[in-house]
């Protein structure tokens, strides 16, 4: 029985910064509670739980020509359904489709989803990869601004102070025929399933060309933080897509594995992983263009 | 079996919401379509408080960590785990449990009456979670094909049927 305990769901940012202005007690804001109410099982409540689902401000998707902004406790179903997000970033709503289960999706938030910050989040590499910029509300209702380093700085851990409200993250967009992005992920199976591996990126492609002038590659759940993976960024940039292609990014994603988890258990695994993400991976950047005969020659 | 002897609840998990003494406040939810005062702690998980003081007992508390589903109700139309939300979070929304989905005078629902009538239930336990799964997935997507039934039901975990007589039945309620 949770004694003491104060539950709380705000209608706007205004309501929450006068309950939390005077307050220096701890705080749990809930959100889906998909993770929170399971670390919380069978533990005391911080003396003010607030509820973030009726808060419409930070519920909702606002796109620009430039921006889109994604309210922190917009659910992973309605960012997964966004007509516009599915065209400007499938690399966004693939990864929030791929996520748990759809009642996992229904209640489930992307900012729930970053703020937990754990290594097998699927949000992650792909909230690093597109560069976005986290709004974040003190206790006293002063705003921060803060890119996905400085905000994740560890198995979950994020360098919010207690009390922190994720309100908004906001992605640059990047219009014009060439731009491609996409998301690849592999787990025990098909849903409901925590990513073993996952892999996010975006791409400047010259379809006409063939050729990938510029590529970021973020891999997730390798690491206590996402890892963006330059090497294999190096490999590929500049390069026409065709099986040489696909042979050396294999080989630079295997080399990336070898030298991040070099003792651990899961190596033999996560080697043949990542080359079959690859592969799923630069089908889903690059279409038609990299249509079979391309097939995965496993690097020794 | 009283709630009590319930064997999945984790021994620091409060198992019997009603009898809370005094410092429990009182919660309005609105259920199948009717709103009732409950005496509950606002951090009690929704299956708890539906089930233990609501009487709500079609909807079974499993893993309660969204991996069975056997605890999916209809919040604001939309299947969620009741498992993994805190009663204080929806007041105000609107419930719905199996329960709810039969007429007055307790005649099963078509979808209802479809599951028993395609063998889709045999021990019963996740029947519940399934159902509600498949009306959540035929309000959004009046005619699904088997695949998108498929993926609806992949939070839903049955040990008995082997899924083929549940997806048969919910198949046989898709509009032509
Ligand atoms: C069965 C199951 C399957 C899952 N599958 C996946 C999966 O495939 N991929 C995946 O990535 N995750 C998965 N998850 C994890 C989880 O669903 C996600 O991480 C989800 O996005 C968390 O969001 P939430 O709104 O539920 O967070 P909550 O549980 O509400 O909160 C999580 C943490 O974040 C904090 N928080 C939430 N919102 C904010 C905010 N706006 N500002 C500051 N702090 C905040 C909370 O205080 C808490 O500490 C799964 C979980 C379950 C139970
Ligand atoms: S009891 Fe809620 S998902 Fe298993
Ligand atoms: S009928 Fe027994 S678990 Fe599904």
């Amino acid at each position: 029985m949770s004694v003491g305990v104060r539950t709380t769901s705000p209608r706007d940012l205004t309501d929450l910064a006068s309950l939390t202005c005077g307050y220096s007690g701890p705080i749990a804001f809930i959100a889906g509670g998909t993770d929170l109410i399971i670390k919380q099982s069978g533990m005391d409540w911080p003396g003010l739980v607030v509820d973030l689902t009726r808060l419409s401000e930070i519920g909702a998707i606002r796109v620009s020509d430039t921006m889109a902004e994604i309210g922190a406790a917009t659910s992973l179903t309605a960012v997964a359904a966004h007509p516009v997000l599915n065209r400007e970033l499938p690399v966004l709503t693939q990864a929030a489709a791929q996520v748990g289960s759809v009642q996992i999706r229904n209640r489930a938030t992307i900012g729930g989803n970053l703020a937990s910050a754990v290594p097998a989040g699927d949000l992650l590499p792909v909230l690093k990869c597109l560069d976005c910029r986290v709004e974040i509300r003190r206790r006293d209702g002063s705003v921060q601004r803060k890119g996905f380093d400085e905000l994740v700085v560890g198995q979950a851990k994020t360098s919010l102070a207690n009390g922190d409200l994720i309100a908004r993250i906001a992605i640059p967009l990047r219009h014009g025929p060439n731009r491609a992005s996409a998301f690849a992920k592999i787990g025990l199976r098909e849903v409901l399933t925590i990513a073993r591996l996952n892999l996010a990126a975006v791409a400047d492609f010259d379809r006409e060309a063939r050729r990938i002038n510029d590529i970021r590659l973020v891999a997730g759940a390798i690491g206590p933080v996402p890892l963006r993976l330059d090497t294999v960024e190096t490999v590929l940039r500049g390069r026409v897509v065709g099986q040489q292609l696909a042979d050396d990014a294999l080989q630079a994603l295997v080399a990336v594995v070898d030298n991040t988890i070099r003792g651990r258990r899961s190596r033999p695994y996560k080697r043949r992983a990542i080359a079959g993400l690859g592969l799923d991976l630069l089908q889903g950047l690059f279409g038609r263009a990299f249509e079979p005969p391309h097939e995965m020659r496993f690097p020794a | 079996m009283t709630p009590k002897d319930l064997p999945h609840l984790p021994p620091s998990e409060p198992a019997f919401a009603g009898f809370r003494g005094t410092a429990a406040p009182c919660l309005t939810l609105t259920v199948n379509g009717r709103e009732h005062s409950v005496v509950a702690d606002p951090t009690d998980r929704l299956s708890l408080v539906l089930r233990d003081c609501l009487g709500l007992a079609g909807l079974k508390q499993g893993c309660l960590e969204g991996e069975c589903g056997a605890c999916t109700v209809l919040v604001d139309g939309e299947p969620v785990n009741s498992c993994l939300i805190l009663v204080f979070q929806v007041q105000g929304r609107s419930i719905t449990t199996v329960e709810g989905l039969e007429a007055p005078d307790g005649t099963l629902s078509p979808l209802q009456k479809a599951f028993v009538e395609h063998g889709a239930v045999q021990c019963g336990y996740c029947t519940p979670g399934m159902v509600m799964a498949a009306q959540g997935l035929l309000n959004r997507n009046p005619s699904p094909d088997e695949r998108e039934i498929r993926h609806a039901l992949g939070g839903n975990l049955c040990r008995c049927t082997g899924f083929q007589g549940i997806v048969d039945a919910i198949l046989s309620q898709a509009a032509q």
